[in-house]
């Protein structure tokens, strides 16, 4: 989308972008608050506005917030060397079938089910397979097996590669439309091996939407409550613990806080990946023009 | 003395879905030929060419390299390089990473890689650009780099699908020069895939046409051009006089043909015929004389055939005037001249003449 017209006078361009700043006000206003009453020593309400760090430093000092954080994290980082790839192979599988519409189906089914339905459904399937699994370690004496689908970091996992794979796939085939397949077939015609092609041709050229996957995996790990909270068989993870502090006693103070510190962190995030995709983009437009441009001697 | 082959594909046959790409191909190219599969966009002959490099599996048939069966073998195990259609450069590596990267996976020492990119852009005229991008090399440049990148690695065949397309008109001349000149300097076999008909005579010893998956023809330029033998061939090549018409008798040395409304003697070139068999007829606008006339009549010769016609368009192409006159059975005939004819205007009669051999008849 571009806001710029040479034919326009410049009083319409101004309101167009006075619009948008408007919407993005609008959106970001509550966000905005939180972080303006998170600084206030008086807390939420008070007429007199006292600046303070100090309900950073009980974030900080909230073990159960803090444990939370770290299986969030540890969520996260299981979630990611298994869910990246997924979404890799099926932005290579898509890219190269002819059955596009079918492929896209399939992968963004998971976002069109509300995520209470699918947490649910999800448990369900999960409680049933526990019942087969402990059915063949009775009989096999395989007991490891007994444990496998009991409700937990596994199933959870499961939950959020489930949530995650329709984001990670968008994003890396976004990317990889880009990416011109005669490369790889032009390194592998100089004798690279495919995982060789792949690794030194291709990704430095889709590294940047792998990272944005990346990113947003980290980010949707820390916004689900419902299906990791159904599936982790306890709710200790940093959403689940931040919203029942809320429903326990309020928002409090620190919750403004932990709130601003989650929304600051994305934020810088999205920024970041907004900023490197168009300058990757940007880059790659300037080499497409001057491929398309009469070439000159 | 035989010649050895380079490349011999048998039976080639290779389909998608029920459309058949390429149907029963069959093609020998000697050792260190030039040669150049040509025919329209999606005839079949980049299929054929990547058969070749081994980047598309036919579904039966044979691709043999050097005498050696090579069906079963991937395209970085295959003595072949390919040029590919575009760049396909790796954006982010210098030129003369570029180029050397097939020895880098031959895990060739850094000394010889050095010195072979080096010789290899003196020889296709990239000195003094190795730390350069591809996106900061112009079109030629950038294409002279795909060339390095596949020579350097001394494959016996160098296969190159449209190599030319993303150039301009100019450029496309001056690489086809340069085309020639590499392939007499490394002396092997280039196979090279296009659609423009100029581009391939410039640069092919041999030429073979192919369309809908099947391989029409083959021969020297001259002969493509000359003496083409198939209906399709003359049409690719920019032949635009095309009749259609029924063999009314002949003899050993004269064909007698009705074009509708009009009867054309042709030379006899032993064509398999028969009488009233329906046959296409083909002329080269240049072979055809025109001149003025005040009457509309029609003679004889011994040995030329005249049509008398109006002249219906004039145009003035730089190199030569192009004329359209409409023949008494209502269809245009071209006429090309390297000057124009003085003193003829639209709507003139006119007497075209020509050579009864420059009349080539075609049955399909």
């Amino acid at each position: 989308m571009t806001l710029r017209d040479d034919f326009q006078p410049i009083w319409k361009l101004l309101l167009k972008w006075l619009w948008l700043s408007f919407v993005v006000f609008v959106l970001m206003a509550p966000v905005f608050y939180t972080m303006y009453i998170s600084f206030n020593k008086l807390g939420f309400g008070a007429k007199i506005y006292t600046f303070t760090f100090q309900w950073y430093i009980n974030v900080f000092s909230d073990k159960q917030l803090l444990t939370a954080l770290g299986w969030t994290m540890i969520l996260a980082g299981i979630t990611l060397p298994i869910v990246i790839p997924f979404g890799l192979l099926s932005a290579k599988f898509y890219k190269k079938s002819h059955n596009k519409v079918w492929i896209v189906f399939v992968l963004l089914s998971p976002l069109f089910v509300p995520a209470d339905i699918l947490g649910s459904a999800l448990l369900v399937f999960f409680k049933n397979l526990n019942k087969i699994f402990t059915f063949l370690s009775d009989h096999t004496g395989l007991y490891f097996l007994e444990t496998w689908f009991d409700l937990g970091i596994m199933t959870a996992v499961i939950g959020l590669i489930v949530y995650t794979l329709p984001y990670v796939f968008v994003v890396i085939m976004i990317t990889m439309a880009r990416y011109r397949p005669e490369q790889t077939e032009a390194a592998r015609d100089l004798g690279a091996t495919a995982w060789r092609a792949f690794w030194e041709i291709e990704f430095p050229q889709i590294r940047a939407g792998v990272f944005s996957a990346c990113a947003f995996v980290v980010i949707l790990t820390f916004n689900e409550y419902t299906r990791t909270s159904l599936l982790k068989g306890g709710f200790d993870t940093f959403t689940s613990v931040l919203i029942s502090q809320m429903l326990n006693t309020g928002m409090s103070e620190e919750s403004y806080a932990m709130a601003s510190i989650v929304s600051l962190v994305a934020i810088i995030i999205v920024a970041v990946i907004l900023i490197s995709t168009s300058i990757s983009k940007e880059k790659l437009e300037k080499q497409t023009r001057r491929i398309n441009e009469p070439a000159i001697k | 003395m035989t010649i050895k082959n380079s490349i011999e594909v048998k039976n080639l046959v290779k389909t998608y879905g029920d459309v058949y790409a390429l149907k029963n191909v069959n093609l020998q190219i000697a050792q260190g030929e030039y040669f150049v599969l040509l025919g329209p966009s999606g005839g079949g002959k980049t299929t054929l060419l990547r058969s070749i490099g081994g980047f598309i599996r036919p579904d039966k048939g044979s691709v043999a390299i050097n005498g050696k069966n090579v069906d079963n073998l991937p395209p970085d195990k295959r003595p072949t390089s390919m040029v590919f259609q575009g760049f396909a450069l790796f954006p982010h590596m210098n030129v003369s990473q570029n180029i050397g990267y097939g020895l880098k996976i031959k895990s060739i020492s850094k000394d010889i890689i050095d010195e072979k990119v080096n010789k290899m852009m003196n020889l296709v005229g990239l000195s003094g650009l190795s730390e350069r991008m591809p996106n900061e090399l112009s079109g030629g440049q950038q294409q002279r780099v795909q060339l390095a990148r596949a020579l350097i690695l001394e494959n016996d065949v160098l296969l190159l699908d449209e190599p030319l397309s993303a150039l301009d008109a100019q450029l496309r001349k001056d690489m086809c020069i340069e085309l020639k000149r590499l392939q007499k300097t490394v002396g092997i076999t280039f196979v090279h895939v296009t659609h423009n008909q100029e581009e391939a005579m410039s640069v092919a010893d041999r030429i073979a046409i192919i369309a809908n998956g099947e391989l029409l023809e083959q021969g020297t330029p001259r002969e493509i051009y000359s003496n083409p033998k198939n209906k399709f061939t003359a049409e690719f090549i920019g032949e635009k006089n095309i009749f259609k018409g029924k063999v009314l008798d002949f003899n050993k040395k004269l064909i007698n043909v009705d074009i509708i409304d009009d009867t054309i003697k042709i030379a006899n070139l032993n064509y398999d015929i028969k009488t009233n068999q329906e046959i296409y007829l083909s002329i080269k606008s240049e072979s055809i004389d025109i001149i003025k006339k005040n009457k509309i009549e029609k003679s004889i010769s011994k040995n030329n055939e005249t049509i008398n016609g109006k002249v219906s368009e004039i145009t003035f192409l730089g190199q030569f005037v192009r004329y359209l006159v409409v023949l008494n059975n209502g269809k245009e005939i071209q006429v090309r001249t390297n000057h124009e004819v003085k003193g003829l205007k639209l709507k003139d009669n006119v007497a075209l003449s020509w050579n009864i051999e420059d009349f080539l008849l075609h049955q399909n």
